[in-house]
């Protein structure tokens, strides 16, 4: 068992989207059901979605899970009757979870290791908004230790320190000829390792229903001496930088959420998610040579935007749970702020996923989640790239789980 | 097992979502290809150097086949356009006329600029009595759609004689050296045609201004009046055998605003003297004006490109050092005096104005490439891509300073699409500019 979990830690490079570039793929249970899981103690993944719920678990227990991300992104410039898509690439965040501690005690311990932001968008090298970006490999993975009080029978509060990895690789041409006659580039790439926090409440009322309320705060990820390759004409390549600083806020996300359960084997689960994306005012480099290109500040004045999610599980059997959710996300992005490393817009999600419980300790869930981003026309105030994006995401996903 | 038939059923939607469905074009296109109310079926380029597709000082096989006539021929093809021909120099003399590239640069950060001109088309120099030498090309035969032909002038297309005076017209006849008399009017009007565009004029002033106003003389306005109503009435009827055609002209850029005239300046002279061993207390560079005796020079005179690589200023002499004494000072050739550039915007306006109101009498597109030229010129972002009239770095001029990169073309390749569209309410696709480049570093 443990194999197979590690098996899942070391699929390293980890990608997606839900908003903007963060990403909600942290359970299979709760991304079949539309993402919702704050106001529910479902399973080893409250650890992210409410560490105020760890402690009304009913077992212990460890899950890793696996996404994979397949994103299709077509443009068209204005003007132009060519339709162009991004590459084919298959991001696979990864989820892990482990829940210690007696379920008869008041105290119990978590561990999550998760993928809350990254992105994976790769464009043809020569493509028409090349000298924007031609790719960008972001990701941020957080390692989350927990602590879980059940102060009283109804009330249970949590929280977590996170320790955040993050890693960038942003690519693009840069308008100076070559003696080929191609584009010159640059590749930007970095780590950084930023720590945050991870809190949670948990009640449950008189009434039946389950209330959760969690945040989880911003990490400003700072790259410090990444590496500027430039692939510039040699004449010029004294007056390039090699090295950059850079930060980038992944924003701070604030939840509330409700369980209901019409019946013993029902449960309904609906969140609304804010994100504090104001943070994101800019992407800033700072290089470590001025002589010819100057430290660049690209606008991106990101607003805060809300997510709603609705999610229903059935227990059909004891082998058997079927899921199936809803949610609605709003974009963080202006009009005039859309860059095609992240072509963001509202967005549908649909979901859709299964249960299975072959013994009482093992189980295995699937889910397959569906984004519909709703097609955007503007310009870029920047780089005055103009056109249409239009995205839609399948991602499959499955998590082996088993209870001690 | 009802287990595997869920394990297989999670498979399958997998592969189905591998196999999916990326978002249709019809989710982001804006554009359908429409011919409008014009026939594109045989599309005719006319004009000078900014037709033919030269740059860099030169007319070569790279530079044609970024030429804008071409690129928006390759538009037209989704509305119904036909094929498109141009006098490509042949592959094993694609330096055609030779031309220009940066070598190096120099400590001072200016680039040495060196001569490509190892496989030119070049097939003799003929000495024409009463002209002069004129270097000749190897023939081009064969269909023709861009009639670009560098340095002619407007006044120029009713000259018989002019085959045997440009080199690069005489190429494109039939006829010997010295034995040509087809007006460039009735050369190109020779077949029938359905769409022309029609950009002349530049070198009507350009000659006079890029000599610092010395030797050419601008084409009186009235004579350009006349010469353009004759080649717009014309060129309207189709060529023999036409059923008459519709098309484009486009005004002459402000040639004062192109790098030729704005990268050696006052103030860049002043800052190399200044930077020079006993230069720091220069106060002033003298030039000799048109008219009057030598005298400071001021922002408002214009200094050509070639004097910042001629290696004069400074240089000592009885009279006082070159440009720094009133008693020796920049020659006129090299300056384009306040005056100069006075009767230069004149010729501008005059010609522009013609221009203009002969488009609206016969109801053509207007492509306004001095506004074009202007706005690109003082700086604008295109895709990311910072364009602007900068000498080199600017992405929109090649070495030479006047005519364009093939980015530069691309982008006016766009100004034509646009006018054309707007007129004829046609729906033809505009270039991706990104995948044409700038001026080539070593």
């Amino acid at each position: 068992m443990k194999k197979i979990l590690l098996s899942f830690l070391m699929v390293i490079p980890v990608w997606g989207f839900s908003q903007s570039f963060q990403v909600n793929l942290q359970g299979q249970k709760q991304t079949a059901m539309g993402g919702a899981g704050t106001g529910v103690a479902m399973d080893e993944a409250s650890v992210f979605f409410n560490p105020g719920a760890v402690s009304f678990l009913k077992q212990n227990g460890v899950q890793g899970g696996v996404n994979g991300i397949m994103l299709k992104t077509a443009f068209s410039q204005t003007g132009s009757n060519l339709t162009e898509h991004n590459q084919n690439k298959l991001p696979t965040p990864f989820a892990a979870y482990a829940v210690f501690g007696s379920p008869e005690n008041r105290l119990r311990f978590g561990i999550g290791v998760y993928t809350p932001f990254g992105g994976a968008m790769h464009w043809d090298p020569n493509w028409t908004g090349k000298y924007a970006v031609t790719s960008l490999d972001l990701q941020a993975i957080y390692i989350q230790p927990t602590l879980s009080l059940k102060i009283s029978d109804n009330i249970g509060i949590g929280g977590g320190l996170v320790y955040s990895l993050g890693k960038v690789d942003l690519q693009r041409a840069i308008p100076i000829t070559l003696n080929n006659g191609e584009s010159s580039t640059a590749q930007l790439k970095g780590t950084s390792k930023d720590f945050g926090w991870n809190a949670g409440i948990y009640v449950k009322t008189l009434s039946g229903i389950s209330i959760g309320l969690t945040h989880r705060s911003k990490v400003n990820a700072t790259v410090k001496d990444g590496d500027a390759n430039f692939n510039i004409p040699d004449a010029l390549r004294s007056t390039f930088p090699t090295k950059f600083n850079a930060t980038l806020p992944l924003p701070a996300t604030s939840t509330l959420g409700f369980g209901f359960y019409p019946s013993e084997k029902t449960t309904i689960a609906l969140d609304i998610n804010w994100v504090q994306w104001h943070v994101y005012k800019d992407l800033s480099f700072d290089y470590d040579n001025n002589a010819r290109i100057p430290d660049t500040h690209s606008p991106r004045n990101y607003k805060d935007a809300a997510t709603f999610r609705l999610g229903i599980e059935n227990k059909a059997n004891s082998f058997l749970a079927l899921r199936a959710g809803i949610g609605y996300a709003l974009t963080p992005v202006n009009d005039g702020y859309v860059t095609p490393e992240v072509p963001d817009a509202n967005r549908l999600l649909l979901s859709a996923g299964i249960g299975l419980k072959p013994s009482e300790r093992f189980g295995v869930d699937f889910s397959f989640l569906y984004e519909n981003v709703l097609a955007r026309s503007g310009t870029n105030i920047e780089t005055g790239l103009s056109g249409t994006f239009k995205t839609v995401a399948y991602i499959p996903g499955v998590a082996l789980s088993y209870k001690f | 097992m009802k287990s595997q038939y869920f394990y297989k059923s999670v498979l399958a939607l997998a592969i189905l979502g591998l196999a999916s469905c990326k978002p249709s074009a019809e989710s982001v296109n804006t554009v359908v290809p429409n011919k409008g109310n014009a026939d594109f079926s045989r599309y005719i380029a006319v004009g000078n150097s900014l037709t033919s597709g030269y740059a860099d000082g030169g007319l070569y096989l790279d530079g044609q086949k970024n030429s804008f006539p071409l690129m928006i021929a390759e538009q037209m093809k989704t509305v119904g356009g036909g094929s498109f021909s141009t006098a490509f120099f042949q592959d094993s003399q694609s330096d055609g006329s030779g031309y220009k590239y940066i070598a190096g640069f120099n400590a001072d950060g200016t680039p040495k600029i060196a001569d490509q001109n190892t496989h030119t088309a070049v097939r003799g120099q003929v000495t024409i009595p009463g002209f002069g030498n004129v270097t000749l090309f190897t023939k081009y035969t064969g269909d023709l759609n861009n009639y670009g032909v560098p340095g002619i002038k407007l006044a120029h297309i009713t000259y018989a004689p002019y085959g045997n005076l440009n080199g690069f017209y005489e190429r494109l006849l039939p006829g010997n050296a010295g034995t040509n008399n087809t007006k460039y009017l009735d050369f190109v009007t020779a077949k029938p045609f359905t769409f022309f565009s029609m950009w002349l004029g530049n070198n009507d002033i350009l000659g006079y201004a890029t000599g610092g106003g010395v030797g050419d003389v601008p084409t009186p306005k009235g004579d350009f009046a006349a010469l353009y109503n004759l080649a717009v009435s014309t060129l309207k009827k189709g060529g023999t055998g036409g059923a008459g055609a519709k098309g484009v002209v486009a005004t002459i850029p402000d040639v004062t605003a192109t790098a030729y005239f704005r990268t050696v300046t006052l103030a860049s002279i002043l800052a190399t003297v200044h930077a020079s061993s006993g230069g720091a207390a220069v106060e002033n560079i003298y030039i000799q004006p048109a008219s009057g005796p030598a005298r400071p020079a001021t922002a408002a005179d214009l200094f050509i490109l070639p004097l910042g690589s001629a290696g004069l200023i400074g240089k000592a002499d009885p009279k006082g050092p070159y440009g720094l004494s009133p008693y020796n000072p920049i020659e006129n050739k090299y300056v384009l005096d306040k005056d100069e550039v006075a009767i230069v915007n004149d010729y501008v306006a005059s010609y522009n104005a013609t221009i203009r109101s002969v488009a609206a009498a016969n109801d053509l597109a207007i492509m306004d490439a001095n506004a074009m030229l202007k706005e690109y010129g003082s700086g604008k972002v295109v895709n990311g891509a910072v364009v602007s009239g900068a000498y080199i770095t600017g992405n929109l001029f090649s070495l030479d300073g006047v005519h364009l990169t093939p980015m530069g073309y691309a982008i006016t390749a766009n100004g034509f699409i646009n006018a054309i569209n707007a007129k004829y309410g046609s729906s033809i696709p505009i270039v991706d500019v990104t995948k044409y480049r700038g001026v080539k570093f070593p």
